[in-house]
């Protein structure tokens, strides 16, 4: 009995190992499926294996997964608002994360199996950009959505292309900063499409 | 990286990784350890317990990613290792001394396990560090 249920259990996480956006969550679907392995191995009077299995399949794989994972690079988009008074709460990102832009930008780096994380920032615009650890900034003042990004950045030439492609390019706006240089606020240049 | 604001910053490692496996570390090795030396009477053995010192390397990797130990080293240990492995139940099997000496039989078990789980140990974490550093071409080892 409890082995059908041990069984089911695994067949669930199978699922969701395919079935999840996240490696992260895959990674740890994969340490649960060994566990629940290793139960069963237990529940079989096969001890030795359970050990080998328990071991292997959700230490050194899940940690080797999530070595590999740290190679993978993580884009990291900075959403501002421009209005500071727009204080970044709840209701806010709620908003902003149901946008058509921000699932345009999300489904543009899960079809290219890129994760991506999405922070929402409480600093002006200058500083945001000033700051290396941010892949993309997106300013939001209120009306429109501009994206900020590197004149060399190839990732984000086709992320322009794809949304122009797909028809959405009025509810998203490119600025390109030339790379190298620490970007400026007034010292911008404007893209014209 | 030298403009990075310590509330901006992203890049670091994640806190509550690097506390729990900090936390866990003595235990793991406690752990290997444990399954090594009483391999012949209880499960486990040698090659679990090899698995868990090697879970080590990778867990120090997550932390702490600096490629200072030196994996040739490791390799010429469990190189050693891998030889006695082969010369000592060659000397006493085909010798037959286990068989005069039947005190001794579990003591020559656990020194078998020791000298697996190390072999076992380094060599994933040879593996595993190989993998981890791993950065095309450039750097290479000698196998």
């Amino acid at each position: 009995m409890i082995e059908i249920l041990v069984l089911l259990t695994m067949g669930f996480f199978v699922v969701m190992i395919i079935h999840t956006n996240q490696m992260r969550l895959a990674i740890v679907y994969l340490a649960v499926f060994s566990l629940l392995a290793a139960l069963l191995y237990l529940l079989y009077a096969a001890p030795e294996l359970a050990i080998a299995e328990g071991i292997i399949g959700s230490g050194i794989v899940t940690l080797l997964y999530l070595a590999a994972l740290k190679k993978n690079r993580v884009y990291t988009v900075g959403v501002v608002s421009i209005p500071s008074r727009l204080k970044v709460e709840d209701h806010y990102m709620y908003t902003l994360e149901g946008s058509e832009a921000l699932k345009d930008i999300r489904d543009f780096f899960v079809r290219r199996e890129v994760e991506v994380q999405v922070v929402f920032l409480d600093i002006p615009l200058e500083r945001a950009l000033d700051n290396t650890a941010y892949d993309l900034i997106l300013s939001d003042d209120g009306k429109q959505i501009t994206a900020h990004t590197d004149e060399d950045n190839y990732v984000m030439v086709e992320l322009e292309l794809m949304i122009q492609m797909r028809g959405f390019g009025g509810s998203i706006q490119f600025q390109r900063t030339s790379a190298g240089t620490i970007p400026t606020h007034g010292a911008k240049k404007e893209a014209t499409e | 990286m030298d403009n990075y604001d310590s509330l901006d910053d992203l890049g670091e490692e994640s806190l509550v990784i690097q506390l729990m496996i900090g936390l866990l570390y003595p235990f793991m090795l406690l752990f290997g350890f444990y399954i090594i030396v009483n391999g012949h009477y209880t499960p486990g053995g040698g090659f679990q317990g090899g698995s868990v010192l090697a879970t080590l390397f990778v867990a120090r990797y997550v932390v702490f990613p600096v490629d200072d130990t030196d994996s040739e080293v490791l390799h010429t240990i469990q190189k050693i290792f891998l030889a006695f492995i082969v010369l000592i139940p060659m000397a006493v099997l085909f010798t037959e001394v286990i068989h005069q000496l039947p005190r001794w039989q579990s003591a020559y078990l656990t020194l078998m396990d020791i000298l697996i789980g190390v072999q076992v140990g380094f060599g994933l974490g040879v593996a595993v560090l190989r993998f981890a550093f791993f950065q095309g071409v450039g750097k290479t080892w000698h196998l």
